[in-house]
């Protein structure tokens, strides 16, 4: 049989494989939302990659389902510890595990961040600037959008207004609500994105059949995941990648440079893959992990943490849930979760009391997730949980997305306890801030007050936590930052991060395009600089120009329309 | 499970046994098994017939996990060959330690939580009615787990100054509530569409049925009327919100 990505794809095959003593050019530690294309660009470009990937193989036949406790897998469920006066839920609540890792699992929200969201220390005094602009990443965002590729309104008006290649999804129950609330508030909204599912089919990968199990992997491939937009066509063009290849260690020459990377495969025996270059793509969590795991002489608090804040500036995003329980049936549980939002309050307004903003979004909890909300929400349990299920079609739930600070203390460590390989697993340590504060009381207050004018009968709340990022931050100064613009290290010329975790501030939109678009970024910047990364070490920070030859097929001939 | 709960106190009613509980008479998940995909077929399918043995508790502890779960997640209602397994299914987790990724850093392994809190339990019983917690009437019982429920032990007991009362709470409902709702009884129950790939959903706005799917018919559900676990009118949020992972959100 051969290994299925959706009823009609199927992996490349044979895949390459590089023998164990061979030096590859690039070694990528995690192959998820970023890992997945920078395994592809670099493959097309010519060099010879390797992606070591934690968890399976995904063949989306035989390993997915279409149920809830039963996509278990998908998620990173080995142990971390959580702590903090707002411990962050971790697990399903967080990363994947396995080829495509988070896209895997997302619900697939493609919003852009704003302009302003590079610039929020200028324009509002809090958190720090990028060492970039929007502008720099504009391109990128165009060029993903095309090619996993996003569907939405020809016109979103939030930002730096822009359309999607291909059109809005149908409105389920709950995309109703939304825009029935923000309408009867005369708040603007758009329906039927932005996201990354398709609306018409795309190549061999077919469209969307609304069957809502988006967070449990889409086995139609109607939904983008590195693991069928980038990974197939990694493979055509000579890159590796290696499953159940848990990193261990990333090692440290003599001269201050990296050669490769230490990792355990299936049985727990270590390997040493050699490379002229490492790229660590492992998620906020786990990329600062690995870092303090790799800590050696002269690097004895971490590689690549010369300024001690590698680990530190850790975010999440407010995602109180707000549930709605309506007269008429809903039947939440039909069509993607996400499929319209409001940015009506993302930027700042003076008016509030606090600093930057949030978005209101759907979210489409399938029953055993629904449940858990209502143990948070109002405390079910017993005979009430089972009343208040049986009402579960009459529900309609919208998400708070809303930016929290960087903040210092935020940070992922390591703990005491080991995983199953001896490595000291990750300690998360999460404190809301005055303004976190205000701006999730103010937001989802806002959200709630849209629940009713949708003409819900009872509107409770869960307060919760999403999308992890930072960690590993970028900036321009390498006493208070890790990474460069384009993802290298201030320490070391040769390694390089690549995922959410350089994030320096998050905005109110998910970060899964970003952090595409990013990888996108760095890719080009790599293929710029050649052989310079393996052998020198000079800092060359211009932008690279964009690559427009290296997208998946079917790219090309899309556009980005633009309705002013 | 136990069926030992009506009347619960002077006045709850007679319980009628169901087979189908809720709103969709006659709606069933399975009876549409043909049309799902064979993956989750067969993961569906096993999980409705299979028996799991007990193999993580001693018979002492699952007999009383046993008598918090049937009032924590009650199904008196449900005919005798129409419960849904939850014990087994919790004490499946445990014996094979599958985490949910995280442990909160004031709380103990999972394994260890579990076997804390069912000592605790017992104690309460009996320090509070000198019986032993299955023992007890229905009423006491809810009267203990209420307590849990509202993060004020009663009586009070050393272990839940070492543990979370709150924190073990959220767990206990995790998992009870992961193996109700994830089985298609449960789904029958509640109107969920279940596995809907490769077919999917054509009927998106207005809560309307697909052509497989039935409509609501309301009815007076037999729900004892006296327990300590219905919903409370302007029920709060508990103080400590989410305790639990992410599923189904953005
Ligand atoms: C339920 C849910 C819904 C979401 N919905 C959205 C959404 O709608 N829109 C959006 O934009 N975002 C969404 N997100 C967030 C999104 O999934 C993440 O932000 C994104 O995937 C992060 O990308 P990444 O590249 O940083 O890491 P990941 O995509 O998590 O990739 C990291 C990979 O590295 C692997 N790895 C880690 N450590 C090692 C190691 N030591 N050795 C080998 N491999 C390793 C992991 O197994 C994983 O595959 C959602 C998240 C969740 C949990
Ligand atoms: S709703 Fe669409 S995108 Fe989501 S899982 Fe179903 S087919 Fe895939």
């Amino acid at each position: 049989m051969p290994h299925r990505l959706g009823p009609m794809q199927t992996l490349p095959s044979p895949m390459r494989r590089f023998k164990e003593n061979e030096t590859v050019d690039y070694c990528i530690v995690g192959v998820g939302s970023a890992g997945g294309v920078l395994v592809q660009r670099l493959a097309r470009a010519g060099f010879r990659v390797v992606g070591l990937e934690a968890g399976p193989f995904w063949d989306t036949e035989k390993d997915w389902v279409s149920d809830e406790k039963g996509s278990y897998e998908l998620y990173w469920n080995d142990l971390r510890i959580t702590g903090g006066t707002h411990p962050l839920a971790l697990g399903a609540n967080n990363s994947g595990k396995g080829v495509g890792g988070g896209s895997v699992h997302w619900a697939a929200f493609a919003p852009r961040f704003h302009p302003s969201d590079f610039r929020v220390y200028s324009e509002d005094g809090v958190g720090v600037d990028w060492p970039m602009s929007y502008w720099d990443l504009k391109p990128y965002y165009e060029l993903l959008e095309r090619e996993i590729p996003v569907a939405g309104p020809a016109w979103f008006p939030w930002g730096d207004p822009h359309g999607h290649p291909y059109g809005p999804h149908p409105l389920g129950g709950v995309g109703d609500v939304l825009v029935r609330g923000c309408t009867n508030l005369g708040i603007r909204s758009v329906a039927g994105g932005p996201v990354a599912i398709l609306s018409a089919s795309h190549g061999d990968r077919p469209h969307c059949i609304y069957r809502g199990f988006c967070i449990q992997g889409c086995k139609v491939g109607a939904k983008a995941s590195t693991l069928i937009t980038h990974v197939p066509d990694a493979i055509s063009h000579g890159a590796e990648i290696r499953a159940h290849a848990m990193a261990s260690r990333v090692s440290l020459r003599e001269d201050g440079r990296v050669d490769g990377v230490f990792y355990f495969d299936r049985e727990g025996k270590e390997h040493f893959q050699r490379s002229r270059a490492v790229i660590v793509s492992g998620y906020a969590i786990e990329t600062p992990r690995l870092l303090l795991n790799s800590a050696c002489p002269g690097h004895r608090h971490g590689l690549a943490n010369s300024s001690g804040t590698l680990g530190k500036y850790l975010m999440a995003q407010a995602g109180d849930v707000v549930a709605g329980r309506f007269e008429e049936l809903i039947r939440l549980y039909k069509a993607p979760p996400a499929h319209a939002l409001s940015e009506e309050f993302y930027e700042t307004d003076p008016r509030r009391g606090f600093a930057r903003g949030f978005a209101v979004q759907t979210v489409g909890p399938l029953p055993v997730a629904f449940a858990k909300q209502m143990v948070a929400a109002i405390g079910a349990w017993g005979w009430g949980m089972r009343r208040v299920m049986m009402d579960y079609n009459h529900w309609a739930t919208l998400g708070v997305l809303g930016e929290i600070l960087p903040w210092e203390e935020n940070r992922v460590e390591l703990a005491e306890e080991k995983d199953r390989h001896g490595l000291p697993v990750a300690k998360v340590t999460f404190t809301l801030h005055d303004n976190d504060k205000k701006l999730i009381e103010f937001g989802k207050n806002k959200v709630m007050e849209i629940m009713w004018a949708a003409g819900a009968k009872q509107v409770v709340q869960e307060s919760r936590f999403a999308h992890l990022v930072g960690a590993s931050r970028m900036g321009s100064d390498p006493s208070t930052s890790v990474v460069d613009k384009f993802g290298r290290t201030h320490d070391i010329p040769n390694l390089f991060v690549c995922d959410g975790s350089i994030l320096p501030t998050q905005g109110s939109a998910n970060p899964g395009l970003t952090i595409q678009a990013l990888a996108a970024r760095t890719a080009d910047y790599l293929i710029k600089q050649g052989d310079n990364i393996f052998f020198s070490n000079r800092r060359d920070l211009t932008e690279p120009g964009i690559r427009y030859d290296l997208s998946p097929p079917y790219t090309k001939f899309k556009g980005n329309p633009r309705i002013a | 499970m136990s069926r030992k709960s009506f009347p619960y106190k002077a006045t709850g009613g007679e319980q009628r046994d169901l087979s189908q509980p809720g709103y969709y008479a006659g709606y069933s998940t399975m009876a549409q098994k043909k049309n799902w995909e064979e993956a989750t077929r067969t993961l569906v399918t096993k999980r409705v017939e299979q028996t799991l043995a007990i193999r993580f508790f001693s018979q002492e502890q699952a007999a009383l996990l046993a008598a918090v779960v049937d009032r924590v997640m009650p199904q008196d209602d449900r005919t005798e060959g129409r419960t849904i397994p939850i014990l087994s299914i919790l004490d499946e987790r445990l014996h094979k330690n599958s985490l949910n990724g995280f442990r909160y850093e004031d709380m103990p392994p999972d394994q260890e939580a579990y076997k804390l809190a069912i000592q605790a339990i017992e104690e309460m019983a009996q320090e509070r009615f000198r019986e032993s917690f299955p023992d007890l009437s229905v009423h006491r019982q809810e009267l203990i787990l209420k307590s849990l429920h509202d993060g004020k032990p009663e009586p009070e007991n050393s272990i839940w100054q070492r543990m979370p009362v709150h924190r073990f709470w959220a767990m206990l409902m995790e998992d009870c509530i992961t193996a109700y709702y994830s089985h298609p009884w449960a789904w029958d129950e509640i109107g969920f569409g279940g596995p809907a790939y490769p077919r999917g959903y054509m009927r998106l706005e207005n809560g309307l049925p697909e052509p497989w799917e039935k409509d609501e018919q309301r009815s007076e559900w037999n729900a004892p009327v006296d327990s300590l676990s219905e919903l409370e009118e302007d029920s709060a949020p508990p103080e400590h919100g989410s305790l639990h992972g992410h599923g189904g959100s953005h």
